[in-house]
């Protein structure tokens, strides 16, 4: 497919661990590189930011960032893997796409990941809890 | 100007759900809004990963009661794209067809409402009168007005009766009838159209920026619709337009929603007629799903529902994300609210159809010497129609 390949020519040098399926591409990034991918998916590209996953895995917590080709039906996943669970920073891409700002405070509320360079950095989804939820998704003790 | 803070929600005897706004004001000019969710979170994620991957359909079926066909049809998907299922021909066909009977019926609800935020109640009652017969299909289709449980990964879990297909047939003339009128109100009318001409614009910039997704966006000249970008089901079987305008305002939002009814229409009547004669069986045998990870998306009546599901290759997900269109439609209400009078915010929230607006109503202002008033953003909605009623008609 040409975008796919065009976007390999132009950014292969900053994507790892390339899994290709059909209509879907996932890749890592690095946190440094992660900001120049948005900006060419967004920006370049004109992709559409689905919204972004975050998962607590052994290895550390990953962002899995979903950008829609729209004019092809194709994915594009960046995945940006925090290896620091105890104070888990990235940067982040608001700068680039306004649409990603609930989405990055719920990553930071549920799973205390600080998107660094967010205008608003605080909860979304347990701002109004009564109890004291505090990054509700996270692995526990005994949990 | 001295600004006012005008708190709207979360919590109101008549809400359906909660949500919280916060309107800043000069005079009757909304400068800037304010919004808080997480009112109704209720941990269908996490509930998901504790079921297996045929219980959480029926979990993410209760996420929306409107959307209870989007939600199971997205997370079907987002199974089926890790091992890339094929699901027979007729199932293909009952999928779409459930699917956009759910557009019918979110649209007329919505239609409905808005009739009723403008004063224009005539247009409330039509559009809640003829989405009866369609919550009859429904019924006739899967038992149910709501709620169908017709999804299962690798097909639908209920065939739909041929002997039947003609009484579906019969409400689908009749519906088809009376969406011509009630697109022609919502197009034609002058009042209608001189109260929302303009009013709550979202630009094609800020739909883009803020992501929006279905007719908020395709209201703002932005083209993307799933079901053609990356058609499932039988969408690329079946002949439909996707209903794009330029100006971005709730006019246009109301005329792209009405005419998007009358492409279901069409769409249901060519599953109707394929149905007829695509025999055979309606759900392939699915025994694991390996590991992996997979996106499913829909078009939901307002816009992309997006499921991303990874396995470890046991019979539940370790990862299930859902992501709603109101949660990335309703941030464009900073770029639509600003600038615009109170009595235009009611129906300018109500215009990416979320679920709450249809009941907030009731306010009250306090300003910085704690005195209060109170205002009916309703009744100034409707009062604003009324009087271009009376410019146009003249009494």
């Amino acid at each position: 497919m040409a975008e796919i390949e065009q976007f390999l020519k132009d950014m292969g040098g900053k994507v790892t661990s390339i899994i290709e399926k059909k209509k879907r591409l996932y890749f890592n990034v690095t946190n440094d590189d992660l900001q120049d991918i948005a900006d060419y998916l967004f920006n370049k590209m004109g992709c559409r930011l689905s919204t972004a996953t975050a998962m607590e895995m052994y290895h550390g917590i990953e962002i899995l960032y979903h950008f829609s080709l729209d004019k092809t039906g194709q994915y594009f996943c960046p995945r940006v893997i925090i290896k620091d669970k105890k104070n888990p920073k990235v940067n982040s891409i608001t700068s680039i796409i306004e649409g990603a700002i609930w989405i990055e405070r719920e990553i930071f509320d549920l799973w205390g990941v600080e998107f660094i360079g967010h205008p608003r950095m605080e909860e979304l989804l347990t701002i109004n809890h009564p109890g004291t939820l505090k990054q509700p998704l996270r692995f526990r003790e005994g949990a | 100007m001295k600004a006012n803070k005008i708190p709207i929600g979360p919590f109101h005897p008549l809400l359906e759900e909660a949500e919280y706004f916060e309107l800043t004001v000069e005079g009757e000019t909304v400068v800037d809004i304010d919004m808080e969710i997480g009112w109704m979170h209720r941990g269908h994620e996490y509930i998901s990963e504790m079921k297996t991957f045929t219980q959480s359909i029926y979990l993410v079926e209760r996420i929306c009661g409107i959307c209870s066909t989007s939600h199971p049809l997205a997370c079907v998907h987002a199974v089926e794209d890790i091992d890339n299922i094929e699901i027979p021909l007729r199932a293909r066909y009952i999928r779409t067809l459930v699917g956009e009977l759910e557009r019918i019926h979110s649209h007329l609800l919505w239609v409905g409402l808005a009739g009723h935020f403008i004063g224009y109640d005539t247009l409330w009652m039509w559009a809640w009168k003829y989405r009866e017969p369609v919550l009859e299909m429904f019924e006739i289709i899967s038992g149910n007005r709501n709620h169908y449980g017709m999804m299962r990964v690798g097909g639908v879990a209920r065939d739909v009766d041929s002997a039947k297909i003609v009484e579906l047939y019969k409400h689908l003339d009749m519906i088809e009838k009376k969406m011509v009128m009630v697109a022609k109100v919502v197009r034609d009318d002058p009042v209608v159209k001189s109260r929302l001409k303009g009013v709550g614009v979202l630009t094609h910039e800020a739909a883009v920026a803020y992501c929006a997704t279905g007719p908020t966006s395709r209201a703002s000249g932005v083209p993307w619709d799933v079901r053609r970008d990356e058609p499932t089901d039988a969408y690329d079987l079946v002949d439909f337009e996707v209903i794009v305008l330029p100006n971005g305002d709730v006019y246009d939002k109301a005329v792209v929603r009405v005419l998007e009814v009358i492409e279901s229409v069409k769409i249901i009547r060519q599953c109707l007629d394929k149905l007829k004669v695509v025999q055979g069986p309606i759900l392939n045998n699915v025994k694991d799903i390996s590991p992996g990870e997979g996106i499913g998306r829909y078009e939901a009546p307002r816009g992309e529902v997006f499921h991303y599901i990874r396995s470890d290759g046991t019979n539940r997900p370790i990862r299930h994300k859902v992501r709603a269109p109101s949660y990335v439609n309703i941030p464009t209400f900073t770029a639509s609210c600003k600038g615009i009078p109170i009595a235009d915010v009611l129906i300018t929230l109500a215009s990416v159809d979320p679920c709450y607006c249809c009941t907030e109503r009731s306010l009250k202002v306090i300003d910085s010497s704690c005195e209060s008033r109170q205002i009916d953003l309703l009744k100034s909605s409707r009062e604003k129609t009324e009087r271009i009623r009376r410019e146009i008609h003249g009494n």
